[in-house]
């Protein structure tokens, strides 16, 4: 998107903004909502194909083909037998709160979609309006709340079911998402600094054109998508999106080798189960659909078809929404297929060791980029401020550096020293060890024939 | 007219909660009914135009607090009934002055709002083009001493949490390598044998017999053994019951010597 | 006030159609009575006793619990600082950097103590 002129993108329509937004009579705001319960309940259902069947060519097998033409069915199937098979309720369980967790996860997943723009204003039915359930001045926050009000679901599932499995799996998942929530809000700082707003559709239209940057008495053009301007905020959310939605690689609430099913182990395979996996398919496409919003410009055509005037206006904005759906959700199976699951220590550093840190000092950095541009600010200081950032982050990288390489060292020495005792001493230890003048240790008895010499 | 409807929807919501809080006797619904008189408070601030407060008590106190609620009601036990013993001296006294203060601030804080003219958040929103770059105004300028004071408070937070609940180990985790070597130098470093399972009993509690006839205790998990002995579960034969019985008391050995050094912890 | 509507809206949607599958649930399958079948699963033996007091869990949890409640502080100051930050100038800036490293102080000390490892 950077080589684009900006007379070029200038050109480009903008989206609708927050005052837009409230002004839908009341049958309009249903038949928007409706759409959306449609589109996820069937985005669940078609996803699980998709995934099973991309899955499936990815490790060379054919997949669901039984159930309707390419086995489109299947998902409709398994949804039928799973409404068919007993509903069991077992014996230990709270009876009010293992029936309201479910619940309690499904619905905050679904609400979480209501901010997601899926294109600019349209005519629907004579009405003007922009094809967006609702967007609010704090939109992305309200995403993170609705997280944070699901992992209840977790944690009450978990301690509802009243199984050792089923505790240990809700505590670890909810540790796990909060965890990731942390870095998941730290990588949206970012975006909010260039785009100045917390409203869905206003990052969007943020994204219609990149600005330019004075630097140096150079005029750079910044590409539009924030993909390519903050991509370690990307990378980050990425990972963190997979460890928000408890998928491959970080799937750890369901290790079936420790955990059995984890919190939903006592779930059976009842409506509540279908319930609970629901949730999940659903959070998935919320947070796939808020990259595409926050870093991949929305509804917005990327750039070849940019380059048609027609792209960003009227209904074919949403064909552009669904393909990039489409498209960060097999990047989602194709990770799934790529990658073991990790341990669970590890998870729990790597997010709270490298990802918050790392987060930290990247929104410092792209700070102080971002006040350079504004041209009131005085500079020396900014600068000032920069280098004693700098120097600090050196000094405690040194310091780890340090640390590091002696541990490092240390630990080679000792190695070595147990070899050198291993080696003087025969019994090693107490290690059982068969004995070391046995004859062969000490060459054949036998004078060896070369092979060939006869 | 919305905003009626919502007002009194809520009020009737967030009280029948908050007194679901003080008269439920499970400790986790009790922090459920919290959660729902904050999530109702949260619609408040919403609806009255402080968008960013409401995402706020929802993400900070239902998600974060509340979450530390429960775990640490699950860390003390979820069902275990509250200790009346007062512990604090002067624990009623202080209490009283305690709720004689939170009376006279709503009190006032109520007649402010029947008295005064309310200002609202609509003019403070417009001025500065949205509710949140209002807040930020006025977070980082007029507020700034209370905002870096927070960051202290933070710091409190963080040492009090590792005071109260971490527990530094004494010495180094064993790796994989150390219990290798353990394994190696005890003298059986192959696995365990796995119970007898017989054709007529597939419960992984049977202990299982040896080529030569014998029982072998190792072969049931000391767990369990000691769950069958604690409720009377042992098998007719002699024999095998014998094994679960001493693999039942090696259990209570290993334990009686993990709590022992716990004591003094 | 009409941000919220189509929340709501929503909310009673995606709410009645879990509350519906929660409900029907038990009426759309057989049921066939079984002891072992109403047991909490444990892979096959049988289940541990409760313990008293509905059992407890290891206080790591808490630190996790304590920590996540000092960085989503942090991140809620952090929006509104990136939202106004044209606004804010070097000043908000300077701020930020300063608020940054006192929290970074209470995570070297748990770090540090070895709070974030897990095992």
């Amino acid at each position: 998107m950077s080589t684009l002129s900006p007379a070029l993108l200038a050109a480009a329509p903008a989206g609708p903004s927050l005052a837009d937004f409230g002004k839908d009579p009341l049958w309009i705001t249903i038949i928007k909502a409706v759409f959306i319960f449609v589109f996820l309940l069937l985005g669940v259902l078609f996803g699980v194909w998709f995934e099973r069947k991309l899955i499936s060519r990815m490790q060379d097998r054919y997949g669901p083909n039984r159930a309707g033409r390419f086995g489109l069915l299947q998902s409709v199937a398994d949804g039928l037998k799973m409404g068919l098979k007993e509903d069991i309720t077992p014996r230990t369980v709270d009876k009010v709160l293992y029936r309201l967790a479910p619940i309690i996860l499904v619905v905050p997943a679904f609400l979480a979609f209501s901010i997601v723009p899926f294109g600019p204003m349209v005519w629907m039915f004579g009405q003007h309006t922009p094809l967006q359930l609702t967007d609010m001045p704090v939109a992305v926050l309200f995403v993170l709340a609705m997280a944070s009000v699901g992992v209840y679901g977790i944690v009450l599932a978990g301690w509802s079911s009243r199984s050792p499995y089923a505790i240990l799996g809700g505590l670890r998942s909810s540790a796990q998402v909060v965890s990731y929530e942390i870095a998941m809000g730290l990588s949206f700082v970012g975006v909010f600094l260039f785009a100045g707003t917390l409203s869905t559709s206003e990052i969007v239209a943020a994204q219609a054109e990149g600005g330019t940057v004075e630097l140096g008495g150079f005029t750079l053009n910044l590409p539009s998508w924030y993909v390519v301007l903050l991509i370690p905020s990307f990378l980050i959310y990425a990972i963190t999106m997979l460890g928000e939605t408890n998928r491959v690689p970080f799937d750890l609430p369901e290790g079936e080798g420790e955990l059995v099913g984890g919190f939903m182990t006592e779930y059976s395979s009842s409506l509540k189960f279908a319930l609970i996996m629901m949730a999940e398919y659903v959070n998935v496409f919320t947070v796939s659909a808020l990259s595409i919003t926050l870093f991949f410009g929305g509804w917005r055509a990327p750039w070849p078809i940019s380059l048609w005037d027609g792209a960003n206006v009227g209904w074919w904005p949403m064909l552009w929404f669904f393909i990039k759906l489409v498209l960060v959700f097999s990047a989602f199976v194709w990770i799934r297929a790529s990658l073991p699951r990790i341990r669970y220590d590890q998870l729990m550093a790597f997010g709270w060791k490298v990802l918050i840190p790392l987060n930290l000092g990247w929104i410092l950095m792209v700070a102080t980029v971002r006040a350079l541009q504004v041209p009131e600010n005085n500079r020396a200081v900014v600068f000032t401020l920069a280098a004693v950032v700098l120097v600090g982050i050196l000094a405690i990288w040194f310091r780890f550096d340090t640390v590091l390489q002696r541990r490092r060292e240390e630990k080679a020495a000792q190695i070595e020293a147990e070899f050198a005792r291993l080696q003087a001493e025969p019994e090693a230890g107490g290690f059982p060890v068969p004995p070391l003048d046995l004859p062969h240790y000490h060459g054949a008895g036998r004078k060896e024939v070369p092979s060939g010499s006869n | 007219m919305g905003e009626t409807i919502t007002f009194w929807v809520l009020a009737v919501v967030s009280v029948s909660a908050a007194l679901g809080l003080v008269f439920s006797r499970k400790a986790v619904y009790c922090a459920l009914m919290l959660g729902v008189v904050m999530l109702s408070l949260a619609v408040l601030y919403a609806v009255q135009d402080a968008p960013f407060l409401a995402a706020v008590q929802i993400i900070v106190y239902t998600g974060a607090v509340m979450m530390l609620f429960l775990f640490v009601l699950m860390m003390v036990g979820v069902d275990s009934s509250d200790s009346l013993v007062e512990t604090i001296r002067g624990q009623r006294f202080w209490a009283m002055i305690a709720g004689i203060g939170f009376a006279v601030l709503l009190a006032l804080a109520v007649g402010q709002a029947a008295i005064g003219d309310p200002a609202g958040v609509t003019g403070a929103n417009q001025r500065a083009g949205g509710n949140v770059p209002a807040l930020a105004e006025l977070i980082f300028t007029r507020h700034v001493f209370a905002f870096e004071v927070a960051s202290a408070l933070l710091i409190t937070a963080a040492l009090g949490a590792m005071v109260l609940a971490h527990r530094e180990r004494t010495r180094p985790r064993p790796t994989q390598k150390d219990l290798a070597k353990a394994r190696f130098v005890s003298g059986y470093p192959g696995p365990l044998p796995g119970p007898g399972t017989y054709a007529r009993n597939n419960a992984i509690d049977m202990p299982a017999r040896l080529p030569d006839g014998s029982v072998s205790e190792l072969s049931v998990n000391r767990v369990i053994a000691r769950h069958d002995v604690e409720d009377g579960r042992l098998p007719d034969d002699p024999e095998l019951a014998e094994a679960i019985r001493q693999a039942a008391a090696e259990e209570e050995e290993h334990n009686a010597s993990i709590a022992g050094p716990k004591e003094d912890r | 006030m009409e941000l919220y509507l189509p929340i709501l809206v929503l909310a009673v949607l995606a709410g009645g159609f879990a509350v519906f599958s929660v409900a029907i649930a038990p009426f759309t399958g057989p049921k066939r009575w079984n002891r072992a079948k109403l047991d909490a699963y444990e892979c096959g033996i049988d289940p541990t006793p409760q313990p008293v007091g509905g059992g407890r869990f290891p206080l790591k949890y808490m630190i996790t619990a304590m920590l996540f409640i000092v960085f989503d502080i942090e991140i809620i100051f952090l929006y509104p600082w990136a939202v106004a930050f044209d606004q804010l100038g070097v000043f908000g800036l300077v701020e930020m950097v300063l608020f940054i490293a006192t929290v970074l102080v209470a995570y070297a000390y748990v770090w540090r103590r070895k709070g974030l490892d897990w095992d």
